[in-house]
């Protein structure tokens, strides 16, 4: 009888602590849709660029990108009690975690994020809306290490770093300059006409659509594949 | 004939008020849908008033199709004018539903949001082209964005813009309408990536017609598959092997003997050590499509292979002979004795004749049950991978934990079983040269009868028991150890020279590579699964008949397992052994008592799970053997 109590106590102690769960709830997508189509009184927040959420949202969303929400509770409901649906476009919660975070911090009692994305609610068969589609142009993609070889080669080449200022003054490439995607549209006009541009993000997947905008604003556009990602890949193999 | 005047005027009247009206519905119908009225093409282009509209659009292959079969948002043209209805995205699975399906596993739906409309520009003057060539307008397309050089400068890109239909564009890889990626960092991919694509390469490089037509073999994925790699991608498992794409390489895919080629024996070192380390470069030698029937490209392994088939027939035919006339001859007798009534008499034994003798020591016992157990866990590991198609196979597997987890499992159990082995042969040795005698007499032990190697007196005794089998004679007798007994333990020896010395070989293939070449592993190979089937296929048929099916014995002889019998059995079985035991007084030392209940039980609860699991083993091996 001792012995299975000592026996159980040890298993018990070795036990793995659970992780806390995050203060926000997770809802799949059938489950947002039944929630938009009871008409309950809920803000549902696309956390990408204007231009990307723009092009491509949920019906009936609206856009707030999360450095946005970082920055001030500005543009979210000012009843704290109000349900918040954040969602963002990866499948990892990078951007509608973020903005969740800050949303409970400001005191939003109840805040959800969309398992897996828009990617989910396409895999789901919904549709999405678009209210500014941006016309897909050929965006020419260069791997790192052909992007390394370029920079040595001409001064003519300009990095524009898209990421958010947080995880550019993490770290960036030598020379690059950052212009936030969601500053985009104020700020396009920085971007001198004559030099060739390489679009920096963090895994390559929205540099095409920042491309394919800027290169109908007269931009000589290209991106580089797999972003910073690919960029540090391609450093740690060499060391 | 007033009347007849005025009956003439009335129909007139009527006509042309009838007509008035007429005219008045028409005008009302035409004009009555200009209230809120739907849009047909002549409107849209009222205001959409360019060329691709107005006349790419009317001969592109969508012409038939008004602008809101597809743009079915807007239903008032009034509202739309003025801004307050604006198109939806268009669906186009309206109409290519099963294109539409899927797209939606498409990565650039999924995380690009790329529309059917962003490749195929521009939608509104495409036309059908029935002498286009598909492929290059793919790779074409493809590379508008993905512009890398490496996929059109050489190796499949190169051919297909050349003009040949068989090799591959970027979407008989990649997928058309289902484009997967795989989150890969660029240059190693997950299992699900190796898999998709090894998948890919298969489905045209086994098809013999295609590689006819392009004067290669199709005989290159069988090889593959024969090999380890191919066998552990076959059975689930692609994460730890190379598929085809990690030796050949994705896109610029050249032949061996290109200077650029990654399979060039220039560039293995680097194409082999992105997953293997720390081996001699004769460890390079190895090859990856090895065929054992190919006399002249792979002589070791073609006679290897002719010399294993011959043993394991020669083995099997032999002594599948030898049980099935042996079998015959003992139920036949007993068949007589029971119909005359007559029992065995180790069966009618009294008094002296009850007492228990032993055969088998407590360590002799002990080693034999390991030794199962070894051979089970052996069996059970290594067959999946040999058969690695079989859909047993797959299942087996995974109750081992994976593809990984068998294999350590498999070199666990392989250590136990060439402990015992080595145990043994330290045993041999000191039965062979003993303290304080040394090597004196040796050979006289060797050949004695006490001895576990074979002597003339076997050859005799076989003979005996073929005339036997035949009537043609008595049934011989034996003293303590019967040639097949002989057999049995010689085998092992044997079974651990061959497939001992080929698994440590096999074990660490980079180590091997200190003190043999690569190619070896594959002679190696060949020779470890061929003795493996010898070994399995006698164990669980000859062996078993042996010690279970042999008709005085059967459901199971559990002496092995409780080490002793009666000195009945023994003077029936072994009396040449028996006479030499009275006469040199050892009987009395070798009495011992009964065994319990309980190690009866087990003995035979576990000699019969045994059984059964060899003939289930069996089956599935015979199985497999027939199904390829």
């Amino acid at each position: 009888m001792p012995a299975a109590l000592i026996l159980i106590l040890a298993l018990a102690a070795c036990a793995k602590p659970q992780e806390a769960p995050p203060p926000w709830k997770i809802i799949d997508a059938s489950t947002l849709k039944a929630m938009m189509a009871s008409g309950k009184v809920m803000s549902v927040f696309n956390t990408m660029s204007e231009i990307e959420c723009l092009d491509h949202r949920i019906p009936g969303t609206k856009c707030l990108s999360c450095e946005e929400i970082e920055n001030s509770a500005a543009g979210l409901p000012a009843d704290r009690d109000q349900a918040l649906v954040l969602y963002c476009e990866s499948e990892g919660c990078y951007r509608s975690c973020r903005a969740a975070d800050a949303a409970i911090h400001y005191g939003y009692k109840d805040v959800s994020i969309l398992a897996g994305g828009m990617p989910a609610w396409k895999k789901a068969g919904y549709s999405l809306e678009s209210v500014e589609r941006i016309p897909r142009m050929p965006v020419v993609s260069v791997k790192a290490p052909e992007l390394r070889e370029m920079l040595a080669k001409s001064k003519d080449i300009l990095l524009v770093d898209i990421r958010s200022e947080k995880s550019f003054q993490e770290g960036h490439i030598e020379g690059a300059v950052n212009i936030p995607l969601y500053q985009i549209t104020r700020r396009y006009d920085e971007i001198p006409l004559d030099r060739t541009v390489v679009l920096i993000d963090d895994r390559g997947f929205r540099t095409f659509l920042a491309g394919s905008y800027l290169d109908r604003k007269g931009l000589k556009v290209m991106r580089l594949f797999a972003g910073m990602r690919g960029w540090q890949e391609m450093l740690a193999k060499k060391s | 004939m007033e009347s007849g005047q005025m009956n003439t005027r009335a129909p007139r009247q009527s006509i042309l008020s009838m007509a008035g009206l007429l005219f008045l519905a028409v005008i009302v119908l035409v004009c009555l849908p200009a209230v809120g009225r739907a849009a047909n093409p002549q409107d849209c282009q009222f205001c959409h008033d360019e060329p691709l509209y107005r006349v790419d659009f009317k001969k592109s292959i969508h012409a038939n199709n008004g602008c809101t079969s597809c743009h079915t948002d807007i239903t008032n043209i009034e509202k739309h004018r003025d801004g307050k209805e604006k198109p939806a995205l268009v669906d186009c699975g309206n109409c290519h539903q099963d294109i539409a399906k899927e797209y939606r596993q498409n990565f650039h739906y999924l995380q690009e949001d790329f529309r059917c409309s962003d490749c195929h520009r521009n939608i509104h003057a495409i036309k059908k082209d029935d002498k286009k060539n598909i492929k290059l307008a793919i790779i074409g397309k493809c590379t508008e964005c993905h512009g890398n050089a490496d996929y059109t400068a050489s190796g499949h890109g190169e051919a297909v813009l050349k003009g040949n239909p068989d090799a591959a564009s970027c979407a008989d890889c990649h997928g058309l309408h289902n484009t997967r990626v795989f989150h890969t960092s660029l240059e190693q991919y997950p299992a699900e990536a190796r898999e998709f694509y090894t998948q890919k390469c298969k489905r045209c490089h086994a098809d013999s017609a295609m590689m006819k037509r392009n004067d290669l073999s199709d005989k290159m994925v069988a090889y593959y598959e024969s090999t380890y790699h191919g066998k552990v991608q076959e059975l689930g498992y692609p994460a730890p092997v190379a598929g085809c794409a990690d030796c050949h390489t994705k896109h610029n895919i050249l032949p061996k003997d290109d200077p650029r080629s990654s399979i060039n024996p220039a560039n293995l070192e680097q194409n082999c050590g992105r997953c293997h380390s720390g081996f001699q470069p004769r460890f390079l030698s190895y090859k990856a499509h090895p065929d054992y029937r190919d006399r002249e490209k792979y002589p070791s392994l073609y006679w290897t292979f002719l010399f294993m088939s011959g043993l394991l027939v020669g083995t099997l035919v032999f002594f599948w002979g030898h049980v099935i006339l042996w079998w015959r001859k003992v139920y036949w007798d007993h068949h007589y004795m029971d119909k005359m009534g007559i029992l065995p008499p180790s069966l009618t034994a009294t008094g002296e004749g009850l007492q228990q003798v032993q055969r088998f020591s407590p360590r002799e016992r002990i080693m034999h049950v390991l030794l199962i157990l070894s051979f089970f866990t052996l069996v059970l590991t290594g067959f999946p991978l040999k058969y690695s198609e079989a859909a047993w196979s797959k299942i087996i597997v995974k109750l081992w934990g994976g593809a990984h987890m068998a294999g350590l499992i498999h070199r666990g159990a392989a250590l136990l079983l060439i402990a015992i082995v080595a145990y043994v042969a330290f045993e041999a040795c000191k039965f062979l040269f003993p303290k304080g005698v040394g090597s004196k007499g040796w050979l006289k032990r060797l050949f004695g009868p006490d001895s576990l190697f074979p002597n003339l007196k076997d050859l005799e005794d076989l003979k005996g028991m073929f005339k036997w089998y035949f009537n043609k004679g008595e049934a011989p007798k034996f003293d303590r150890w019967t040639y097949w007994e002989k057999f049995d333990f010689m085998a092992v020896f044997w079974g651990m020279f061959a497939i001992g010395g080929s698994g440590v070989l096999l074990w660490k293939p980079e180590w091997s590579s200190y003190i043999v070449p690569g190619w070896v592993m594959s002679v190696a190979a060949l020779v470890h699964s061929e003795e493996a089937l010898l070994a399995a296929l006698f164990i669980f048929t000859v062996h078993f008949f042996n010690t279970h099916f042999i008709p005085s014995k059967f459901p199971m002889d559990r002496l092995i397992f409780t080490g002793t019998y009666r000195l009945e059995e023994l003077k029936e079985q072994r009396p040449l052994e028996y006479e030499r035991l009275v006469a040199e007084e050892k009987l009395d030392g070798l009495k011992r008592g009964y065994p319990g209940i309980p190690l009866k039980l087990i003995s035979s609860t576990f000699g019969l799970a045994s059984l059964l699991l060899g003939m289930f083993l069996t089956a599935l091996i015979v199985w497999s053997i027939l199904a390829v």
